[in-house]
């Protein structure tokens, strides 16, 4: 197995690279003037200007320079400067990237344990009504589209009720953690600010609510069609015959081998929301990787765009290797070469 | 939220939370310290923090707060009122301006502001090439004769310079310290200056309040300053929360979240109930416009004056401001706002149907003809420019005129704008400063103008209009009533070129706490945040 994790991991690089090229001339290919993002449209009729933010950000070299520059910085870390931000496209993903990682790490978890739940419920009663209102309840999640039901619960639950503070990380009028690992709620524990650690905490619960309803639904099916393939088998039926009781053999038995196709699921929809999180972060005023690709993309921000191309290719590549190796050890009948 | 779900009883969950509170060790929430906060929601259009080279609305806000102007802008909206500037001196063809600085003006860091901190301040400002480098335009020289005084040359007449000087661009910044993290202000300055990054991070100005941080899409936060020389702002803090859209705004506004929020539109200003929250409708100097391109590549027939006038007839303007807006906004005849010089007793514009169709027959055009209309596909200022077009769409389709609406990207727009250019395009506009000067700068029919270019003055010379440029010369190089009747005349000939049709001015909406104060708009500024207080 350490020689497909290793022979994995040499690959990553080479494979970015790849992203990364054909990312570049793609983006290069989008009809649009990169320069709506540097320079105002009143001063678009200046030429001076206009030709000091061409020299300035590169835009009067060649494409084929453009390239060469790109890859050589990129090959050295350096992912460019943001068109609308002005700092490093590094520095930008380094500060979204906890943000969208905690909130999509506290999301899965919800996610993962609501959807086995309702999935284990849905199988062992099926077509009775735990089952019926599990289905509704995970139909809806992946039917309703976030920007609706997002605003809708922070209306209800924010505004009209209070239970729940109103978007951002933290109340406006907190002052962030000192940044150690990024994750407000890890960093407020570590800088012994129990406040702000249920502050930051009260902050995630309903945007990772939001989030993981749109996964529950994904996850409650796979379970559930899993759980029924499987409890026809025959081992589930000598389990049974040796009087195991339908807990049992239901959990130790028959949920064991249902989660290995639930596992890809689980490690594809993570990278997924790494980079899919947009709506949700936008509703929440969260300020995390998928408001930088959507403020990039409207703005055409090119080395913006590319650098969240790349976190997302490096998300789903890692979460496959992580799937891959889970599978290993999920069912020691699949082997890694 | 103050945190009030742990004084709350009800759910478990709650009890929990309160429970593990009460046990764990009672660090305090880091807050601003000796004052209160003051939080603005808020989408904001950051695209730096360098006066030399931002320009967003809310650049606007942020950079008033952090750098003092020479000039003020007084809560008229037209009065030009002293700030760094004790007392200036104008010469009588409108070419020197000379400033006395206050002697009691200092920067955040306690130095005196000095005559070389504006030298040096306009000098970067017009040699960085930066967005806002057209508030320098004309400025042959900035002397100053002794520490306290400058005196500025101008190439041309322009009487309108002064005005300019109350805009937040042009925000006086500590040259020391600026120097110090690697600004030029040189004539080699747009390649050598090195400072943009910095400016992200630290202000370097002596206006009311000094910056402390700034994470882009997540907030911007600024601290009183507590030298200031003025005035001191009543909030000890003033953080600015990234909320998207209007209903996220609302909702934060109405949570207690927020203390104000500024661009939420009329739809979900009627949204708002209740004691907590006020909302003023006020107008605004913001517009959109629909703009004809005679000479773009795309046209099927010559846009001639008598067809771009007949355009402007079909369209039912009390209409649009219905559609748009639910009739909380005015219309406006010329590229330039009702209330800036020149446009009082302006004629208005209306719907004529019958001499529409008059002139499309006199164009050989009787039966109509096709259109098409690209625009970007935005909501500005609580405007949907989509909803806008589909009204003009439906308008002229009664004099035969079918419009093909084609809402792009702004990137896509403006590559095709500025490019091929567009038949029928609509775009919006708020001002910088008070003054007139600045939309004959940019919409009139002036050769080298941006939208006499956009309009295809290359491809179709006829759309130039000698006598603007001659009218904008009279109107600069006078003042008071000579000036006011120049830009008068200079209105009507832009109404005459229906190259710009303005459409509606839509009015603003300042939403905010009850027990908030001091919330207003500024032409130059937009929000000014030092004097917005909360009441005792």
């Amino acid at each position: 197995m350490l020689r497909f994790v290793l022979r994995r991991l040499i690959a990553t690089p080479l494979l970015l690279l790849g992203v990364a090229t054909v990312a570049f001339f793609l983006s290069q290919m989008t009809k649009g003037d990169p320069l709506s993002a540097i320079v105002p449209e009143r001063q678009m009729n200046n030429p001076e200007i206009v030709a000091a933010a061409k020299e300035k950000w590169g835009l009067d070299k060649s494409l084929i320079e453009r390239y060469g520059l790109y890859i050589g910085n990129l090959v050295q870390g350096d992912l460019g400067v943001s068109f609308t931000t002005r700092r490093a496209v590094s520095a930008d993903l380094g500060e979204r990237l906890p943000a969208t990682l905690e909130l999509v790490m506290a999301a899965m978890l919800i996610a993962t344990v609501v959807g086995i739940t309702l999935g284990v419920l849905s199988a062992r009663y099926r077509d009775r009504s735990v089952d019926y209102i599990s289905r509704v309840f995970a139909l809806l999640g992946s039917s309703l589209p976030v920007f609706w039901s997002g605003l809708l619960l922070l209306f209800l639950f924010s505004v009209q009720l209070g239970w729940v503070p109103g978007p951002g990380r933290l109340d406006a009028r907190s002052v962030a953690p000192p940044s150690i690992t990024g994750f407000y709620t890890v960093d407020s524990l570590l800088n012994g600010n129990i406040p702000l650690f249920f502050e930051s905490l009260h902050h995630l619960l309903l945007p990772s609510i939001v989030l993981a309803w749109s996964v529950i639904g994904v996850i409650t099916r796979l379970v559930r069609s899993s759980l029924l393939e499987v409890m026809g088998q025959d081992y589930v039926r000598t389990a049974r015959a040796k009087g195991a009781g339908e807990g049992r053999v239901m959990l130790n038995h028959a949920l064991r081998n249902a989660l290995i196709p639930t596992l890809t699921i689980i490690g594809f929809s993570f990278a997924y929301l790494i980079t899919g999180a947009v709506l949700t972060e936008a509703v929440f005023s969260w300020p995390g990787v998928g408001s930088y690709a959507v403020s990039s993309a409207r703005s055409l921000d090119l080395p913006g765009i590319i650098g969240v191309t790349l976190v997302g290719s490096l998300a789903f590549l890692v979460a496959n290797l992580l799937t891959d190796i889970a599978y290993a050890f999920a069912n020691p009948r699949v082997k890694l070469q | 939220m103050a945190y009030a779900f742990l004084a709350r009883s009800g759910s478990l969950l709650k009890s929990a939370t309160l429970a593990v509170a009460l046990l764990a060790s009672a660090a305090p929430i880091a807050r601003a310290e000796g004052g209160e906060t003051l939080v603005i929601a808020r989408s904001m259009d950051i695209n730096a923090l360098d006066p030399a080279r931002a320009f967003c609305d809310t650049c606007q806000i942020v950079l008033t707060a952090l750098y003092d102007t020479l000039v003020g802008l007084a809560p008229d909206n037209k009065t030009i009122v002293p700030k760094l500037a004790a007392s200036w001196q104008i010469n009588a063809d409108q070419t020197v301006f000379t400033f006395k600085l206050d002697p009691a003006a200092t920067f955040a860091d306690g130095s005196k502001v000095e005559a070389k901190d504006i030298k040096w301040t306009f000098e970067r400002l017009k040699n960085i090439k930066g967005s806002p480098s057209f508030f320098m335009d004309g400025v042959t020289s900035v002397e100053t004769p002794d520490a306290a005084t400058v005196v500025i040359t101008l190439a041309a007449s322009n009487s309108e310079f002064i005005n300019k000087l109350s805009a937040g661009f042009t925000g006086i910044i500590n040259s020391d310290v600026a120097a110090a993290a690697g600004a030029t202000a040189g004539a080699d300055a747009d390649k050598a200056d090195k400072a943009e990054t910095w400016f992200l991070e630290h202000s370097a100005g002596g206006g009311p309040f000094t910056l402390v941080s700034y994470r882009p899409d997540d907030e911007l936060r600024l601290a009183r300053n507590d030298a200031y020389w003025g005035k001191k702002p009543y909030f000890a803090e003033t953080v600015f929360r990234q909320t998207q859209d209007a209903v996220a705004q609302a909702q934060l506004l109405q949570s207690g979240g927020a203390d104000v929020a500024m661009q939420v539109d009329m739809d979900t200003a009627k949204s708002l109930h209740g004691n907590d929250v006020k909302t003023d409708i006020i107008p605004s100097y913001n517009f959109l416009y629909i703009a004809l391109g005679a000479g773009a590549k795309s046209n099927k027939v010559p846009l001639t004056p008598d067809v771009r006038r007949a355009i402007s007839l079909a369209i039912d303007y009390e209409g649009v401001i219905d559609f748009t807006v639910g009739g909380a906004g005015k219309s406006q005849p010329s590229p330039i706002p009702n209330g800036f010089p020149g446009t009082e007793g302006l004629p208005e514009r209306g719907r004529n149907l019958a001499e529409a169709k008059v002139l499309l027959a006199k164009a050989g055009l009787a039966d109509g003809f096709e259109i098409e209309a690209v625009y970007p596909n935005d909501n500005v200022y609580g405007v949907d420019i989509n909803l806008m077009m589909q009204k003009v769409q439906q308008d002229l389709t009664d004099v035969g005129i079918k419009v093909t609406l084609t809402p792009a990207t702004y990137p896509v727009w403006r590559d095709q704008i500025n490019g091929a250019g567009i038949p029928m395009t609509a775009v919006y506009y708020a001002p910088d400063y008070y003054g007139s000067g600045q939309y004959a700068d940019y919409f009139a029919m002036m050769p080298g103008t941006a939208w006499a270019k956009r309009a295809g003055a290359a491809r179709e010379p006829s759309v130039i209009n000698a006598k603007e440029a001659e009218l904008l010369k009279k109107a600069l190089a006078s003042g008071g009533a000579e000036q006011e009747k120049n830009f008068h005349a200079l209105a009507l000939e832009m109404i005459n070129d229906n190259i710009i049709i303005p459409l509606v001015s839509p009015n603003m909406v300042l939403a905010y706490r009850s027990d908030i104060e001091g919330v207003r708009y500024s032409a130059c500024c937009n929000l000014p945040l030092s004097e917005i207080s909360r009441k005792k």
